[in-house]
Parts: structure tokens; sequence; C-alpha cells
């Protein structure tokens, strides 16, 4: 408002020129057209959209595609792997990452300080450079097309064991302290006493790890190579090969739709959780 | 259940800096017992020593004649109050106390009556289902003592506990911890760095500094009789204050001094032929000093700055010939900031200090 | 902290034996072993036999793989600063409390929740020649349609924009969190020294966040230059292979051709391009600090 003023100068003042906010608005359409787009078409019928999409404009609107969704076979087979590769790894992260985490923080062994680092130079390592030779390996292990397969070269990331290390260390070394004197066992010490005190960590990386999970393509698709293996991810992307000959524009949307809600649902339930993650919890 | 503790010869480094030198101590069962010391003096070190939290590189620490300093911290018998208190913030105040019997397999029949008994000695059963973040400071305190009364240990370490309270809850809580001392018995080990606390709970006061004892006595011992200089200037508020002597000269059954600003004091201690004058002084409390009739004998004194504290009134300002000197006056002094006064002092409270800061008193003919 | 507590012994060790057993088996021994591929010609049997860098003579020898070299340079070059500038952009403006902004705030953010597969989907339907929204608009205003997908040069370009729509998110969340962190009276003191808002950002705002901007574009460059999944599935690296990115033809080397070898010696030429041009984008922004 032109005649409103701040009193106090502060980083809002900065861009309070509404330019500023109606050209992110704008933004924020271009961002929301293409989802919009394809809500709308998956609620017309195939046949009406194979004659022109401008028919997405007008009624009639049917909830045929994800009738036909319900009914197609694979698409909940897909949904269930996806699931358990995405809870398998994360627990499997979870646990891995906190015990390592907890050694790295508060206990000492030989080669502690070279081990971390190590671990550390694992962060910079790209997927391509090792996804060759463990595709050999699990052809070897005959691990591919199996949960296992999918879930365990996820636990092999050093971010969580990083992520838990530094949340370790935060917590009050008093409190180890208090516990030994209190006659407590290292085990003990770990699990009743400081991993009651990582929760918020757990929730993030936890959360992280599930959506990287759900989201992955390359791994999935080079080692699930039978049909009934694929995960959501992988399955989507199938039905895309025949985008241009597919059963219909709308059916097609209609996956789209389907295959995002999981992720949309937990994006809105653990919104902060996943900002957290990213941001490394500055962000308000 | 309370034990003797003896500490003996300890060093401890690290790597090649000494933090204690040889310190050797014994404790009685059942003394309150305080270290006292300004920071970095090796006090909570030693403490932390006692616990099982810091190893012993020199020397040996035994409690009721058995030796700890090689056993882990839970297996000797002591129980801690951190300076934090270090509650565990997810479990209720009842486990908090609890947590340490579970660990050693006491049956839960015993776990609660003992939890009970400490949460009613320390006034919060009514607190036992809350969690540490739900309680004030002060009940925090109580947790904590609680966590270490259950546990019925030989001897009670405390690491500077009542650092973190405010001023009121801070006497109130002094009153209540000498209360559960008389109550319960048992050995004490308070550290601190506050004077204060160390004068009103102590039964005999550790004076630290520099990696080494200063002095260990009872209160009145440390204060009226301070050993060595640090002690003098360390303990009592406000702090002694100090008058170089220039010379000596030894006169039958006397020593006459003649000490800066205060001219030639005789006195009846009785000082070592090879005293130390190069650095000597006398040391002066300034309840030991009082403001002279206009007219009388005495020293002059240009005041700078008046505290009037109520019953008493605080003169700071300089000799005449520029040393500083506190004065006490009455409560109802009308002295004021810009006065010269003319001051005394009791011949009788001087403390006399060599060149290596021992003290020497004036001794009681007996 | 008590000695038998922090006093180094093996048993400690066992709290790492878990990850680190995966971590040796599933990461440091492929790697070391995708090296040692890359020495080798396999054939489909499993046979192995070495033959030093001949891999890696044929690869940069292979003009699709340069062609794929320069097609992820083009696409980097391109959509970092993009990435880097529009994620800027909207930390400044969506850096209030009001409800508008955190809910525009969390909508751009919610892009980077979906998985690739569905993204590319969106914006196929997004550009599906003759039915596709772009198509739609077009032929509205009255202007001569591309066919983005198929057409040279455009294909690279609309996968650039279906990135640039995922990615979004994270760059303006990090800067969100390092403007956060600029204390507030560095502006009052501006104002006071009667600085206008264009100075204070260019001469407060921007200096303050300059590590920020440096890890953004570093971990932007490193991300971008491992560009697939849209390419694959949106163009399927072409047309004539314009839009294929290197990550494309290790796989298709790796995994269509099964020349396994000459697959590993791609990806360890990509491994070494990401880390130069991190270094070097690293060394040149501290560089120009100092300068």
């Amino acid at each position: 408002m032109a005649g409103k003023r701040k009193d106090t100068y502060s980083p809002e003042w900065l861009t309070a020129n509404r330019w500023f906010f109606w050209i992110a608005a704008f933004l924020a359409c271009v961002m929301a057209a293409p989802v919009l787009w394809v809500t709308a078409l998956s609620f017309k019928d195939n046949a009406l959209l194979m004659r022109g999409t401008e028919a997405v404009f007008s009624a009639p609107y049917t909830l045929k595609n994800y009738f036909d969704l319900l009914h197609s076979s694979l698409v909940f087979r897909w949904v269930l792997n996806s699931m358990v590769v995405a809870i398998g790894q994360t627990a499997g992260v979870l646990i891995l990452a906190s015990l390592a985490g907890y050694a790295f923080a508060r206990l000492e062994f030989p080669f502690r300080k070279t081990i971390f680092v190590i671990v550390l130079f694992g962060l910079a390592v790209p997927e391509q450079a090792v996804i060759i030779a463990r595709h050999q390996m699990f052809s070897w292990l005959q691990l591919h097309n199996t949960y296992w397969g999918l879930m365990l070269p996820g636990m092999s990331s050093a971010f969580g064991v990083f992520l838990m290390t530094q949340f370790f260390r935060a917590i009050p070394r008093e409190i180890d302290e208090a516990a030994l004197l209190d006659n407590t066992p290292r085990f003990r010490i770990f699990w009743k006493v400081l991993m009651p005190l990582t929760m918020p960590a757990q929730a993030t990386l936890g959360i992280f790890t599930f959506l990287l999970a759900w989201n992955d393509y390359w791994w999935p698709l080079i080692s699930a190579t039978k049909k009934d293996m694929y995960t959501l991810t992988i399955g989507i992307a199938s039905s895309q090969r025949n985008f241009a000959q597919s059963e219909g524009l709308g059916f097609l949307a209609a996956q789209a739709v389907f295959a995002a809600l999981p992720a949309v649902i937990v994006y809105i339930f653990f919104q902060r959780h996943i900002v957290t993650a990213v941001s490394g919890g500055a962000v308000k | 259940m309370s034990a003797t503790i003896d500490i003996n010869n300890v060093t401890k480094a690290y790597g090649s800096l000494t933090v204690l030198d040889e310190i050797s101590l014994g404790i009685e069962a059942g003394e309150f017992i305080v270290f006292l010391g300004p920071s970095g003096c090796g006090k909570s070190t030693l403490l932390r020593m006692i616990a099982g939290l810091e190893s012993v590189d020199k020397g040996t620490i035994s409690i009721g004649g058995d030796r700890i300093d090689t056993l882990p911290p839970g297996k000797r018998g002591v129980a801690m109050v951190f300076q934090t208190y270090a509650l565990y913030p997810h479990m209720t105040v009842a486990q908090n106390m609890a947590f340490g019997l579970e660990n050693i397999k006491i049956d839960k029949a015993e776990i609660r009556k003992r939890v009970e008994a400490a949460a009613e000695t320390l006034e919060m059963s009514h607190l036992l289902d809350r969690k540490p973040a739900k309680l004030s400071g002060g009940q925090r305190q109580r947790v904590a003592i609680g966590r270490a009364i259950v546990k019925e240990p030989k001897a009670f370490l405390f690491d500077e506990p009542l650092s973190n309270l405010d001023a009121a809850l801070r006497s109130r809580t002094r009153l209540e911890l000498a209360q559960l001392h008389q109550r319960l018995g048992s050995t004490m080990i308070f550290v601190t760095h506050d004077q204060v606390e160390a004068m009103t709970l102590a039964h005999r006061i550790v004076v630290m500094h520099d990696r080494k004892i200063e002095q260990i006595g009872t209160p009145m011992e440390i204060y009226q009789r301070p050993a060595t200089r640090f002690v003098a200037e360390f303990v009592g508020s406000p702090a002694m204050s100090m008058l170089p002597i220039k010379a000596l000269e030894a006169k039958a059954g006397k020593t006459g001094l003649d000490v800066a600003g205060a001219g030639m004091i005789e006195t009846t201690i009785k000082l070592p032929a090879d005293f130390k004058l190069d650095g000597a002084a006398i040391g002066l409390r300034s309840e030991d000093t009082f403001v002279v009739n206009p007219g009388e004998d005495g020293l002059g004194l240009t005041v700078s700055v008046v505290e009037r504290l109520g019953e008493r009134t605080l003169l700071y300002g300089k000799l005449d010939n520029g040393l500083d000197l506190i004065v006490e006056d009455s409560g109802r002094s009308t002295v004021r900031a810009g006065d010269r006064v003319l001051v005394g002092f009791d011949e009788k409270a001087l403390h006399v200090f060599d060149g290596n800061d021992k003290a020497y008193h004036w001794q009681e003919e007996a | 902290m008590a000695e038998s507590y922090r006093r180094s012994s093996w048993s400690n060790a066992l709290f790492i034996l878990p990850y680190m057993s995966v971590f040796i088996t599933l990461l440091v021994f492929p790697l070391f072993w995708g090296m040692w591929l890359s020495l080798n010609k396999t054939d489909l049997f499993g046979g192995a036999k070495f033959i030093g860098i001949k891999n890696y003579i044929r690869v940069f020898n292979d003009p699709v793989f340069a062609q794929a070299v320069w097609n992820t340079v083009v696409f980097v070059l391109v959509s970092v600063p993009t990435l880097v500038a529009l994620g800027l952009f909207l930390a400044l403006a969506l850096n209030k409390t009001t409800k508008g902004s955190s809910f525009l705030r969390g909508l751009f953010f919610s892009s980077s929740v979906l998985s690739v597969t569905i993204v590319t989907l969106i914006w196929r339907f997004v550009f599906v020649p003759g039915d596709g929204l772009l198509y739609l608009i077009f032929t509205k205003m009255g202007w001569e349609t591309i066919n983005f997908l198929s057409t040279e040069g455009w294909s690279l370009f609309a996968v650039g924009v279906a990135t640039v729509w995922w990615c979004l998110g994270l760059p303006m969340m990090l800067f969100l969190a390092s403007l956060q962190q600029i204390p507030g009276d560095l502006y009052e003191a501006a104002a006071l020294d009667n600085a206008s808002r264009w100075r204070i950002l260019t001469r407060i705002t921007l200096p303050s966040i300059k590590s920020t901007i440096l890890l953004v574009t570093v971990v932007q460059i490193v991300f971008q230059f491992q560009l697939f999944g849209q390419a694959q599935l949106m163009t399927n690296g072409g047309p004539s292979g314009t839009s294929r990115p290197i990550v494309m033809y290790i796989y298709e080397t790796g995994f269509i051709r099964w020349d396994v070898g000459m697959g590993a010696a791609a990806s360890e030429v990509l491994f070494l391009i990401i880390l130069v041009a991190a270094m070097v984008q690293y060394w040149v922004t501290s560089n120009k600090e100092e300068a």
C-alpha cells in the first residue's frame, strides 16, 4: 500500500514492492499450469480427447479413467513394491546411520577419525561411478528383481551417517555422564538414553530417505526388469513409452495424478520436515 | 552409608599440560567438604576424577579403604549432581530416578519404595510423572538430587549445583542442602567458586589454586587464619587490603614492621629468621579497621567511594602515600566521598605475608 | 568423559560394523571395481579381457559421446544460472511472513518431491504436438507452433524447462535459509545510511549470502551434469542425439548394448568432469572474492 509505511527496516521491506510479489504470483501460475492441465485431462473421456484436447475446457467430465486405473492389475502391485522398498530402505538407513552416528560421535575406536573422513568422501561419489559395478555384483548374487536388491544400494548413503553424527554430537555430554554414573552399559545408553533424543533428526532423515527411495529411477530401471517388480516410478515410465499410441491421454493423465498422490500427501503432512532436511533447519 | 575418601598424590595431565599436581587429601565419613577456587584451578577435574569421569594419571583414590580409581563410574558407589542437572529429557521424574537402579537390577518394589521416599524428602512427590521440560530450574535440581539419593551412595558429588539458579533460589537451596546433609549424614563433596556457599555449607573447605591445594581447614580457620596470600585475598568480601612491608626490625619479644603507608607497627606475631622481605606485605580485613575521632592517632585516608550497606559502611580510599585501603565504619557513618578521615586498625588482627606468600598470624598465648 | 567409555576399543567399532559393511560392499568396492571394469572388455558371457585404456580411447573417439558431452555442457551452462537466478529471485520475493508468501513457497517447492517419471509425464502432456497445452496456447495466440520435443535445438530446451520446473524448489529453500540468517540490524543501519533498496540488495544482501550462492551453484552443477531421466523419457535423446546427455550415453552403452567396459569408462570420464567442474567453479569464485 503506498500510504503504509513500515517503521522498521527489514528483509521484507527490501522486496515490498508489489512487482516482486506479482511476478512471483505469475511464475506460480506458470508452475501450476502443467499440473492443472494434466489433472483436467484426467477427468475427460479418452475418446473425446482423441478428437482434440480443447475438449478439456468443457463438460462432460468423468471419473472413468480412475475407475479403469483401479481395475488395472499392475498399478497396485507397483505401489506395493514402492512401499516395501521405500519403507525397508528407510528403516535400514535409520538403523545403520544411528548406530554409526552414535559411535562416531561418542565412542573411541582405532582409526575413528580416518574412517569418518572416508565416509565423508562417500558423499562425493555420484551414482554413475558405482552403478555398473553394482549391477554386475547383483547379477552375480542373483539379487535383481528382489526387494533386497532394490533396498540395499540406498543404505550405503553417507548422508544419513553424517546427519546422525552431527545430531549425536549436539547432545550435551553430561547426559552420557549421568548415565555412566547410573551404571548404564554402552548399548543401553545408545538405545534408551540418546536415541529418543534424536527423534527430530530421525523424522527428517526418515522422510528424506523415504522420498528418495520412492522416487529412485535409474537403479530400479536396471534392477527390476520384471513387470511385477516395478516400483511405481518405473511403472509410470513404462506406460509413458507408448505415449503416442497409448490407451488414451485421459487414462495416462489419471495415472500421472494417481502416481503423484503419495508424494503429494507425504509433502502436505511433512512439509516442515522435508524443508528442514534440505535447508538445515534454518528456514522458518 | 557414607565412607571416607582418600586421595593420594593424584596427578592429572593433558599431554604436557598438568592440570592437577600431586594432590593429597583425606575426607572423613559424613563430612561436608567444599572444593573452593577460581575457574581453572582444577577443582571440577578433581571431582570428576573421584566420579570416574576423568582418568587418574598418577596416584590413587580410595573410598572406605577400597581403591576406586580403576573402576568405571557406575561401580564406585558415588552419585553426582551436575551443574546442568543432566536429567534425561524424555523420561519422567520417576523414570529419571529409577533408571540407575534398573541398571543394577534392583527389584521393582524396592525401586518404587526408594523413589517415593526420596520424592517425599525433597517435597516433589507431586512431580513424579512430569518430564523435565515442564519443571522449573529449582525443581529440576531437586530431581537431580533425588536421582542421587535413591542410589544410596557412599558419597555425593556436587558440581557447582547452585550456579544456574537465581539469587533468591540460591540462598533457599543452600539452606535445603544443609538440611539434607543433616538428615542423611552422608559424605558430600561440593565444588564451587562462590565463597559464600563454601563458608555457609562446609565442615571443611579445600581451597585450590593453580593445580594445587592452598589450604584445608574449617571455614573459620580459612577466614581468620588464611595460610597463604591467595586464600586471604580470595575469601572475604570485600577483599583484604594489602600494604607492603618495607623493613623488618627484631626487637625484644616483638617485631617492628615498617609498613608503607602505615608507618611503624609493632607486632607479637612470631616471624622466622629467614623471613623473605622482598614482596612481603601485611593484610587487613576491612572489619578490623575503624574510623578514629579527629585529633586522635590515626592514618590519613582520602575516601573516593562510599558503600552504604545498611549494617555497615565501606570506605574505599587511598592512604596518604597513595596505597589503597578499605575501611569499615558503622552503618550510621556520615563520611562522604572526598572526605579525609583518620583510620586505625586492630593490631592483633594483622596478617603478615612473606615474600613467598606464606602467612603468619597472631598466636594465642595458650 | 569417562575413560572406560572413551577408551579406544574394538568392541566400540561394532557399532559402525553394520553401516561400514554396506558402505564397503556397495560403495567402495563398486567404485574400484568400476574402474577395473573400465579397463577390461567384457563379453556377454561374463568373460573379461584386460585391454588397458582402449575403452577410454573408444569413448573419446565416439562422436555420439562427444555430442553427449556437448549437450550436457550446454545444458548445465543454461540450466544452472537459470535455477540460481530464479531461486534467488523467488527467495527474495517470498521472504515474508504473509500467508500468501508461505503458500507460494510451498507451491514452488512441491514439484521437487515428485519423481522424474511423473515430472516428464506431466511435461509431455504440455509439449505433445497437436494436443499439448503449449500447442493450444500457441494456436490461440496465433503463433506458429513448434514441435518442441522433436525439433533439434528445441528438444534440449524442452528438457531444460521441465528440469527447471522440477528443481527450482531446492535453490529457493537454500537461499531463503541463508537470507533469514542475515541479522536484521544490518538493514536498519543501511536505512539510517540512506541506502536505496537496490543498493542494499547489491551491497548488503547479496554479499551476505555469497557462500550460499556458491554452494547452490556447485550443487546444481553436480546435479545437472547427471541429467538422465528427463532426457530419456521426454525425447529419448533425440532428435539425432541432440538432447542425449552423458548419463544416457552411459546407460545405453552399459545396459542396452551391454558393452560394460566402455560404459564404465564413460562413467569414469563423467565422474572426472563433475569433479573438475565443481572444483573449477569453487576455485574461480573464491579467487574472485579475494580480488
